[in-house]
Parts: C-alpha cells; structure tokens; sequence
C-alpha cells in the first residue's frame, strides 16, 4: 500500500513538473510571402518585439512613438527600461543565448568596443541601414566597426555646464561669458563667500566620479588613455586638471544627481557637470546650461571638451524578429519621428531638430547642445571601459576625499591601468 | 518469537524505504537549488571566466590571491566585519529592548506590535529611497529640521564621516523589528511561574532579567544572531543605492566590490572567488552556532 502511494506521489510529482515547464509558444515574425488570407478570418496575432532601454527620458521619448508603429505593423511592443548597470549586464547576459529575449536596445557608446568584439551587435550595414546627411557626422563616429554601422545615435547627451543663473549673475556672469574654467572658479568662488555652495559634483559611484571630471581633464589638454591605449593618468596634463579640480569641488560638495540638479534649480549649489536629458530649461527656469568652452585659462588653447554620452539604438545579433527590428529601429531614427519628440525632452542627434528656427524659439538651449553634440569625445572605445573607469574612479574617489594626494592617487590608477591594459 | 522478530525487521526496512522516498524530492530539489550553484561557483572561481569571452581557461588559485592581495578587497572585509558587528549588536540590544516593553504592556500589544513590525516589511530598495529622500542636503526633512532648528547640516551619505554610520541606522531600523518579533515570541513562552518565584525571592528587574529571561530566550537570541549576521554579511541594496561603496571605500562591503569589480565587468571567475571567499567567512562566523545546532 506504502509503496503504491508513494509511486502515486512520485507520479504526481513528474506531472506537475511537466506541467510547470510549460511550453514555449513560437512567436512568428510577420510573413509577407504567405498568401493573404481570406478577408473573413480573424487579423493575426500581433508580433511581439521586445525593447530594452535605459530609463528615464530617453525611454520614455521612445516609448511615446511607439503606438503609430504598433498600430501600422501589427505589433505589441514592450519596453523594459532599466538604470545604466543593469541595461549593460541584461544585454550582455541575454548576448549568450542562441535565441535572444530583445528585439531592440540601447547602448552606451562606451560599450560599443566591447559588445562588437564579442558579437553581441547585429551588423546594421549588412541588414541595409546606412545614415542620411541631417545626422550630425561626429555623433556617428561609434557607430561603426570595421566600416559597418552597428549603433544608431539616438539621444544626444553631451556634458555641458548646468548653473544657477542667479548665482551666477550674482559673480558678474551670465551663461555667454564663462568663457574659461578660471571663470568656473571664480563664480563657484564668489558662491562659497555668499554661503552657498560652488561647484556640485557626483561622488555616488566611480563612473560618474569619471565623468564629472572628464570635461576639466579635456580643457587642460589630458586624456586617459593614447593613440596605442596606454593609460596617461600620471601625465603632468591630467595632474594639473586634478589639482585644478580639488580647488573647484572645494567651493562645493558631492551630490546624487537629483540634488546636484534641485541645487542648481534653487540656488544652494552654482553649477555642476550635467546632460540635457536632466534638466529642460525655459526662459522662467531659474537654471540653464551652456558648453564647456574647453578652455582652462584665458588665452590657453580651446580644447574640445564636451564628452558625448548618445545613447545609441542597435539590434542584437540573436534578436528574434530582425527585420521588424530594423524596421523599428528606422522609424524611431526617422527625422520627422524624432522631431516630434523634442517637445517631451527629445534630443536628437539631427540637424533638422537642433537647428530648426521654431524649435530654437522655444528651446533656445538646443543650439548650445547642437554646437557642443558637432564637436564632442567619446569615451575610449577600449573593450576594458568598465573595468577601467572602475579603477581609475576609485582612485579619483581615494584623492577627492583626502584618502590620497594627487600625485599617489594617479600613480596608484596608473600602474593598476597600466596592468588592466597590458 | 523469531518469525515475529522477522517481520518487525522487515517492517522497519519498509518504514525506512518509505520515509527515504518521501524525503527524496526534497533533497533533490535542494540538491539541485543549492548544491549545484555552489560547486559551480567553487569551478568557477578557479577560472577566468568572463561572460563576454568564448574562451574561459583554468587559472587555479590566481583569482584568490588577486583577491586577497587587493587592498581595497581586505578594506571591504573590514568594513563588512565591522557592518555586520555593529548592527547585529545594535539590532539584538534594541530588539531585546523592544520585546520586553511591548511584553510588559497591559494594552494596546498588538498595536504595537503591528506598528514595530512595519520597517521590516518594507524592501530594501524602498527603505534605501526612503532614507535618501529623507536625508537630501536640499529637499530632506532631517537637514531642514536641523537648519529650523540652527544645527549643522551635513551631507549625510557623502560625507567620510557620516556614511557608515548612516548606512549601519538604516539597517538598525529596519532589522531591528524582526529580532523583536522572534523575541516576543520566544517571551510568550516563558513560564510566569519563575517570575513570580523571582519575585517571592525578592529579585530587582534587573536579576530577573538576568537569571530569568535572558536564560529562557538563550536559543531565540543566538538564532537571531546567527540570522542577522548571515543578512548583515550580505548587505548589498542599501549600500548599492546609498553611496555605491563610497565615499573613498569606507562603506564598501564585500557585496559591493564583487559588484563593482566582478559582476558589472562581467567577470564571473573572479566574482565567483569573492563569493566563496564570503561564504566561508560567514561559516566561520556562524560556526558556534552550526555546531550546537548539529550536537
């Protein structure tokens, strides 16, 4: 009897396992060469593509265009969007599988070197998508490997100077004239002596420690890494960048990024790296943004000082359903579509949008971002980035906070670098 | 008598076969949930495994020695150690507290009850937003109370100063409810007849706390312990969300340098290393506990 019932229970046990497991339901991509079926039938199933995006505007400006695209190809679009870590491992996890979970993604040109060195892109030249003039050329630059286009520029972040406008003002400035870091220094100066805070930047993590800081490492004629991707932390250019730094995040303090923005939105803090995607400024906003000029002391030499952070749409290679990819992914780079985006904090990469006379009328902050998207830096296009910036914005860390001094600091990043890259 | 000896063996043999094949789905679930992770973590971490890489190669012990030898890994420890001593001492200090006194209350027990119990249904990540919003140098409630009330103000998770100890509150508030729960619970069942033997014999609060209650909850208390350090060591979310390892490593925990220099750079072999190096130091940290348990 014992033995009956526990064969019952065994049995019962497979089964429900069985069960559980499922089956997966094939997802048909649309068939056009099938015959069109009779007019009585019910309309197919609608295809499902799946997105995965980095959240916040840059999502939510996609997700807005999505229903005149479902609705005209019969497709169910969903969107998961996810904060920056996240996007980069779940599109890297999911690159292992033979079949891929998402149809569309976005990317951070950053991570461009390594996701094509390991196949995780599908090649958008072969597929038959090539870039029309209105895309701003330098925006394309990470787009390609070996001469193929992998990665579409989609939104046009580009580092630029957030500030408050009052205090600013209040130091004899106004967003034309901070023409040199100098002049950084001085309003984020006369702040601190107001009671206020100067310069706000982010400390929350070792990339955005990385990023606050490239844009003064660029002024000063610096950069992480050479033409052979030889790490150049220790470089006298980069010392006098960091000493110049640790003198500015003096005048201020270290903030998440919504309070380095609410800071500059209410005045307690002056200024702070920021994206146009954070902050959309009207002419009654208390804040505005420029570009960094580039430029560290009056009569230095302008440098190019604006680091791109776009953030590209491409394919993955094991996506499911290409072709309506591709698709999507040229209807979301339409001019007329990303046009229409401007209003809910759009910044496409095109002329068409930047330079349009009645977008400038009411976003006037769209030619400074158009100038800054014309002539930017992407970050190093190394296939190590992650690890990189991890290690060279810990030490940033270890020097902002007193742990080390400047020069300990870069050495220490130096040699740990030096090794990552050898 | 030996036909009668025979079958009472033969029945015994039965019982066990059926026990074993009831208890057999279980243990292969386990098996499969538990066991299988682990040795391949343990493989793992003798490779250079990399998620992105086609090629993972055989690298022994190198992903421990890189561990070990790392200053900013041993920090980590540190801090972990130090974390998880400090709350797990704060927490069953409070607990304990908070046990008694709703205990000792002759109304409104269950209110109470109910109310304390509230910080630790919350998720982490809502707790760790929570405690963000609430301490923002500009929108914040505490730093505008402290301003209203002319106090300085500090920038709590960006300051070397305040972070950790910011991080080891957060916790605090949120576990402390649960040591107070299993507390409670084990009070209930502590018999009134040694209080109030206690009590005939002229005992203070205190010696009745100490020669009574404290002795009654003694397996309660170190199986609150034991669970408290096994969470406390695997403290990730609040430090994630909260300052992300820093500022300059001080509240960098074990959790949050295997993200930061294993997982987000996909590289599993090392960040494997990290979690076995981890289970082993929360072993040994439970191991009191696991030996009575097994004697």
């Amino acid at each position: 009897m014992k033995k009956l019932i526990a064969l019952a229970l065994a049995c019962i046990m497979v089964l429900s396992l069985a069960a559980c497991g499922g089956s997966k339901k094939e997802e048909q991509p649309a068939d056009t060469s099938t015959p069109s079926a009779p007019t009585t039938e019910a309309p197919a199933e609608p295809t499902k593509l799946t997105l995965i995006l980095r959240g916040g505007t840059y999502a939510d400006v996609i997700k807005e265009c999505l229903p005149a695209f479902e609705a005209e190809h019969n497709v169910t679009c969903e969107v998961l969007d996810l904060a920056e870590d996240d996007l980069h491992s779940k599109i890297a996890l999911d690159a292992m599988n033979k079949e891929g979970a998402y149809d569309l993604c976005m990317v951070d040109g950053s991570w461009m070197a390594e996701f094509t060195a390991n196949g995780v892109l599908a090649n958008l030249s072969e597929m038959g998508y090539n870039f029309d003039d209105d895309i701003i050329p330098a925006t394309t630059a990470i787009s390609y490997y070996d001469g193929d286009i992998y990665l579409a520029p989609y939104y046009g972040n580009v580092t630029v100077l957030l500030y408050n406008k009052e205090n600013v003002a209040a130091a004899g400035f106004d967003g034309s004239s901070i023409a040199t870091l100098d002049d950084m220094m001085t309003i984020c100066k006369a702040a601190k002596a107001a009671g206020k805070n100067g310069f706000i930047y982010r400390g929350d993590s070792q990339n955005n420690l990385v990023v606050d800081f490239l844009p003064i490492l660029l002024s000063f004629g610096g950069w992480v890494i050479d033409e052979n991707n030889k790490p150049t932390v220790d470089s006298d250019e980069f010392k006098a960048a960091m000493n110049f730094y640790m003198e500015l995040i003096a005048t201020g303090d270290a903030e998440k990024k919504d309070d380095l923005i609410a800071s500059c939105d209410t005045g307690s803090g002056t200024m702070g790296i920021g994206w146009p995607g954070w902050y959309k400024p009207t002419a009654d906003s208390t804040a505005d943004y420029c570009a960094i000029t580039g430029v560290a002391h009056d009569g230095d030499k302008a440098y190019n000082a604006n680091v791109y952070g776009v953030w590209t749409i491409g394919i993955p290679a094991n996506a499911t359903h290409k072709d309506l990819s591709l698709e999507l992914l040229e209807y979301l780079m339409d001019k007329d579509v990303q046009h229409g985006t401007i209003a809910s904090g759009g910044v496409p990469c095109r002329y068409s949008s930047l330079q349009d006379p009645a977008v400038l009328a009411e976003y006037p902050q769209y030619d400074v971002v158009c100038k800054a998207l014309e002539g930017g830096m992407y970050r190093p296009v190394i296939e190590e980035w992650t690890e990189f910036y991890t290690i060279l914005g810990t030490e940033l860390d270890n020097i902002v906070n007193g742990v080390k001094t400047v020069d300990a600091g870069l050495a220490d990043a130096q040699s740990q670098l030096e090794m990552l890259m050898s | 008598m030996k036909k009668q000896k025979e079958s009472l063996t033969l029945a015994s043999t039965s019982t066990r076969r059926f026990a074993n094949t009831m208890v057999s789905p279980t243990v292969i679930i386990l098996l499969v949930m538990t066991a299988y992770p682990l040795v391949f973590t343990l493989i793992y971490s003798f490779t250079d495994y990399n998620l992105m890489k086609r090629n993972t190669s055989f690298i022994a012990l190198k992903n421990y020695a890189d561990l070990l030898g790392n200053a900013y890994f041993r920090q980590a420890i540190w801090n972990t150690v130090k974390f998880t001593v400090l709350t797990v001492a704060l927490e069953m200090v409070c607990g304990f507290f908070l046990a008694l006194f709703v205990n000792s209350l002759k109304k409104g027990q269950k209110a109470m009850r109910t109310l304390l119990l509230l910080p630790y249904l919350l998720p982490a990540v809502t707790v760790a937003l929570s405690w963000r919003m609430m301490l923002s140098p500009n929108y914040g409630i505490v730093n505008q109370i402290l301003t209203t009330l002319n106090l300085p103000v500090y920038n709590w998770f960006s300051d070397i100063q305040t972070a950790f100890g910011m991080l080891v509150l957060i916790d605090v508030w949120q576990n402390t409810p649960f040591v107070f729960l299993l507390l409670y619970a084990a009070l209930q069942s502590v018999p009134q007849a040694q209080y109030e033997a206690a009590k005939i014999d002229g005992a203070s609060r205190f010696k009745t706390m100490i020669y009574v209650t404290i002795p009654n909850l003694k397996n309660s208390l170190s199986l609150c312990a034991l669970l408290r350090t096994i969470d406390g060591f695997r403290v990730f979310e609040k430090v994630n969300l909260l300052t992300g390892g820093g500022p300059a490593n001080s509240t960098a925990t074990i959790t949050q340098y295997l993200y930061n220099f294993g997982i987000k750079n996909l590289k599993f072999g090392f960040g494997s290393a990290g979690a076995i190096v981890m289970t082993i130091l929360v072993l040994i940290l439970a191991s009191a506990y696991i030996k009575r348990a097994i004697q």
